[in-house]
């Protein structure tokens, strides 16, 4: 058999390859789209490319001694390992009607799905660019220099069906329904009949490259790091304005997000930590406008986590995987399925972050990656609820430091999550030893901005933590809460709950602890909510600017001067200013702050 | 006109009565004219010269006239220099009266430690309450120096609250506080600072009982005599010295069963070759 694939391979190479990819050519003709579009044969609705039903091929790192990596055939419904074999895999693993195909040692290896086993090797013919499969055949880009290479080969017996030559770069391609999709000179998407090699027409990017390609059982996707189109016949156009064209909003945290592999990318045909940042989604036709995604949103896939956005990029729910990352992920239609480096398999549900399904491979190695066949794959589990906030919780406490910016993009999202508990949770994050200073200050800012009367009494209570050798105990984070509690003046906050917390802010308004750069807050947010409060003549605040008014330390300092002297004008009283100009007149009074309190005064 | 209604002001938060509070600050001057500070002590107390109005401060804390009070008191109230401050506020302990408690426990947070230690040594003084929740509260205080002046003051004020928080710095080593509870010590004070072997430092707690011992008015001899052998199981050669210094330190006659207990654990100690 294998003699007989590679006589038939050295028989073509004779004739040489068809030149099919050429720099000019018919392109974004709507009429050869639509046929070619036609010609594809596709199931009505989303199902895997293999009968055997949903399957995830999982490659897993070997044994030190064996050195030889895993393949495992892990069915989803069942929840089963159906085989696994040790193989040198050197790419990604492609699935086909009833076998997969991959590379393994400068050969192209089809294993049959059933038990794994090689049914056919073909030497490469050059160095490895890609590969794909549909249900009946297995395709591989090569390149030998500055030649490219497009080949067909039977499923069945590995024989070389066709070859088609370019006259420049090629990259990757995918398949489905007897049809190839191969980016061409980052230009160009060549469709090519998968039974004859030919090309049936092609699709020229006007105002975008293109330089990856997903592709499901029913549709198929390309575009580049900016955004996908959906292969349709509005792709004739060639323009993102007029085609199937869809762009979401990826946080700058997740900077490593992709749509889909570099097809160009040689690197990236095997399994890599690219796959690791992905955007999860599926669309629904659409005859105008831009691609329509199923359910008004989408997921991202990084690393250990999963994150669901609305349209507008607000964050809708969150996952976040138990101790080791996410290495692979897809979205099947119906759920996010997604595999971890110990090989636990998770299905989630693309609207609320459910956990749908839950399952483990149970082999003991690291997972390198995998890849699914299971377009369509529902789980009959409705989903456990997913609890965002204690996921969000989850991310931003994650003591992995490779991850600042998610921590940072998690306690955004979960900063505008109402509730006395979500402010209960960022502010332990201040008081975590442990956590980046950076995302402090992040919390401190959203703590700030997020203005929720409800988490008022969780920051006082806060506020009751003093420095205290005998309790052991030091004040935490005392500007960023003195600062939210400030800017929950305004908000309608109850007489009583102003009351509790003034007393809280004076408790700290006159420990000696208390740093200046804390006290500035502290001074502000008393004046804020003492502006609130009925009768607001801020006697704590003058008997402080008093007390420490001749002080050479406190007294002179520039950043508490202004605090006080700001503080006591915000809605003032007679009492207030009256204290100000005595003050200012107090030979005692140390001349900065008198020159302040003048100053000031005499501009307001 | 703004003086008085600052006083008031600085009063009114930290009492609920302003009235109350008022009129008990007015209660010194009832008591007499006497000694009135002049008119020029009073002018270089609120004067730009730090040391003279450190000066005055002294002078009129040496009056025993109510109005000298009470201008150390307005003084205070209307905000001191810590260099003045210090001395204001010893003066003004020098003949308390209840309304003082409110101008000091501002002083006794104050961020300058000499200041608190000021205010803290005066509060000791007064049986208000409030004035020992600030003492046992700087118990705390993150100073070392402002810790032992509160230790000190909670010994000389008897103040009950202290003697948990003394217990904690004790089992830390902290000096200051071991002297306090030796201070404070009555017989059941004692025996629970002798249980406290094995938990807290041995030199400390050696410290602590041996400056019980050599206290004329702790007794009687039975409970110095329970002292003494606390003292004896403590390893540490610090036992030593503390019965060492209740020998040297206490008459020999008439003959006290806690000397003699003494006498021969140190004995056997030094004799035995033992630390």
């Amino acid at each position: 058999m294998i003699r007989l694939a590679l006589v038939a391979a050295i028989v073509l190479a004779a004739c040489g390859p068809n030149a099919v990819f050429r720099l000019s050519s018919d392109e974004n003709n709507a009429y050869a789209l639509n046929e070619a579009l036609g010609k594809r044969r596709l199931p009505a609705q989303p199902t895997p490319v293999s009968a055997a039903g949903p399957r995830a091929y999982v490659l897993a790192a070997g044994s030190i001694s064996s050195q030889a990596k895993t393949i495992v055939a892990f069915d989803l419904a069942s929840q089963q390992v159906v085989w696994k074999t040790d193989a040198d895999v050197q790419s990604r693993i492609a699935v086909g009607g009833d076998f997969i195909v991959e590379i393994e040692g400068g050969q192209i290896v089809a294993r049959d799905q059933s038990r794994g086993a090689p049914r056919w090797k073909v030497q490469l013919d050059g160095a490895f660019v890609g590969l794909a499969a549909d249900r009946e055949r297995a395709y591989v880009v090569t390149k030998d220099g500055s030649d490219y290479r497009l080949t067909g080969y039977s499923g069945g017996d590995g024989n070389q069906l066709w070859q088609s030559a370019a006259a420049g770069q090629l990259g990757a391609p995918a398949a489905h329904g007897g049809v190839v999709y191969v980016p061409f000179l980052s230009q160009w998407l060549s469709i090519v009949d998968g039974a004859s090699g030919e090309q049936l027409t092609r699709v020229r990017g006007i105002d975008e490259q293109i330089s990856t390609l997903r592709v499901t059982s029913t549709v198929a996707y390309y575009g580049s790091t900016k955004g996908v189109f959906r292969l349709d016949e509005r792709s004739a156009s060639g323009k993102r304005s007029d085609a199937t064209y869809g762009k979401v909003e990826i946080p700058p945290q997740l900077e490593r997000t992709t749509y889909s592999r570099d097809a160009y990318d040689v690197v990236q045909q095997a399994y890599t930590a690219a796959d690791r940042a992905r955007v999860l989604w599926s669309s629904d036709p659409s005859t105008s406008g831009p691609m329509k995604l199923t359910g008004d949103g989408y997921a991202i896939h990084y690393f250990r986590y999963v994150l669901g956005f609305d349209l507008a990029g607000e964050l809708r729910w969150a996952y976040s995987n138990p101790r080791v990352e996410l290495v692979a992920s897809d979205h099947t239609g119906s759920v996010i399925v997604a595999i971890a480096a110990n090989g636990d398999v998770v299905a989630l549900d693309p609207q609320t972050g459910g956990v749908r399904s839950k399952g483990s491979l149970g082999i003991g190695a690291q997972v390198l990656g995998a890849t699914f066949d299971a377009d369509g794959w529902s789980p009959s589990s409705p989903g456990e609820k997913i609890e965002t906030a204690a996921a969000l919780v989850s991310i931003a406490r994650d003591r992995d430091s490779r991850f600042e910016r998610v921590k940072e993009l998690a306690v955004d999202a979960l900063a505008k999550l109402p509730g006395a508990e979500v402010t209960a949770e960022l502010l332990k994050i201040l008081e975590d030893d442990r956590a980046k200073v950076q995302l402090k200050d992040t919390v401190a800012e959203l703590l700030v901005k997020r203005r929720d009367p409800a988490g008022l009494p969780v920051l006082v209570e806060q506020l009751a933590v003093h420095d205290n050798v005998i309790a052991k105990t030091e004040t935490q984070a005392l500007g960023p809460i003195a600062k939210a509690i400030g800017g929950l003046a305004g908000t309608g906050l109850k007489k009583d709950g102003i009351a509790t917390a003034l007393t809280a802010l004076d408790s700290h308004l006159e420990a000696p602890s208390t740093a200046t750069a804390d006290l500035v807050h502290v001074v502000a947010a008393m004046a804020s909510l003492g502006a609130d409060a009925d009768g607001a003549d801020k006697p704590a605040l003058i008997s402080h600017l008093l007390l420490y008014h001749a002080d050479d330390d406190r007294g002179g300092d520039a950043a508490w001067q202004k605090a006080i002297i700001g503080g006591l004008l915000v809605k003032a009283t007679s009492a207030s200013r009256e204290a100000l100009r005595y003050v200012a007149a107090d030979p005692r009074t140390i001349a900065s702050l008198a020159t302040a309190i003048n100053e000031t005064i005499g501009a307001d | 006109m703004f003086k008085a209604s600052v006083v008031a002001i600085v009063v009114a938060i930290a009492v609920p009565s302003v009235a109350a509070a008022q009129a008990a600050k007015k209660a010194p001057a009832k008591k007499g004219t006497a000694n009135r500070p002049s008119t020029a002590d009073i002018a270089a107390l609120n004067g730009q010269q730090v040391e003279a109005a450190a000066k005055a401060a002294e002078t009129i804390g040496e009056s025993s006239a109510p109005a000298a009070h009470d201008v150390l008191l307005d003084a205070l109230a209307m905000g001191l220099p810590a260099s003045v401050a210090v001395p204001a506020i010893v003066g003004l302990a020098k003949h308390p009266a209840p309304p003082d408690v409110l101008a000091l426990v501002r002083y006794a947070n104050h961020i300058n430690p000499s200041v608190r230690n000021a205010a803290i040594t005066a509060l000791a003084q007064y049986p208000d309450p409030a004035a020992h929740t600030v003492v046992v509260e700087r118990l705390g205080d993150q100073v070392a120096v402002v810790r032992a002046t509160a230790a000190a003051a909670a010994a000389k004020g008897k103040i009950k609250k202290a003697v948990d928080p003394l217990f904690v710095l004790l089992s830390r080593g902290e000096e200051p506080a071991a002297r306090a509870l030796a201070a404070m010590a009555d017989v059941e004070l004692a025996a629970r600072i002798a249980d406290q072997l094995g938990k807290v430092p041995a030199e400390s707690l050696a410290l602590c009982l041996g400056a019980i011992l050599v206290r004329p008015d702790f007794g009687p001899d039975t409970a110095r005599v329970e002292v003494v052998r606390a003292i004896g199981k403590i390893e540490d050669r610090s036992a030593v010295t503390a019965l060492q210094d209740y020998l040297a330190n206490s008459p020999k006659t008439p003959v006290r069963t806690s000397r003699t207990e003494a006498q021969m654990i140190v004995d056997a100690r030094l004799g035995g070759g033992a630390k």
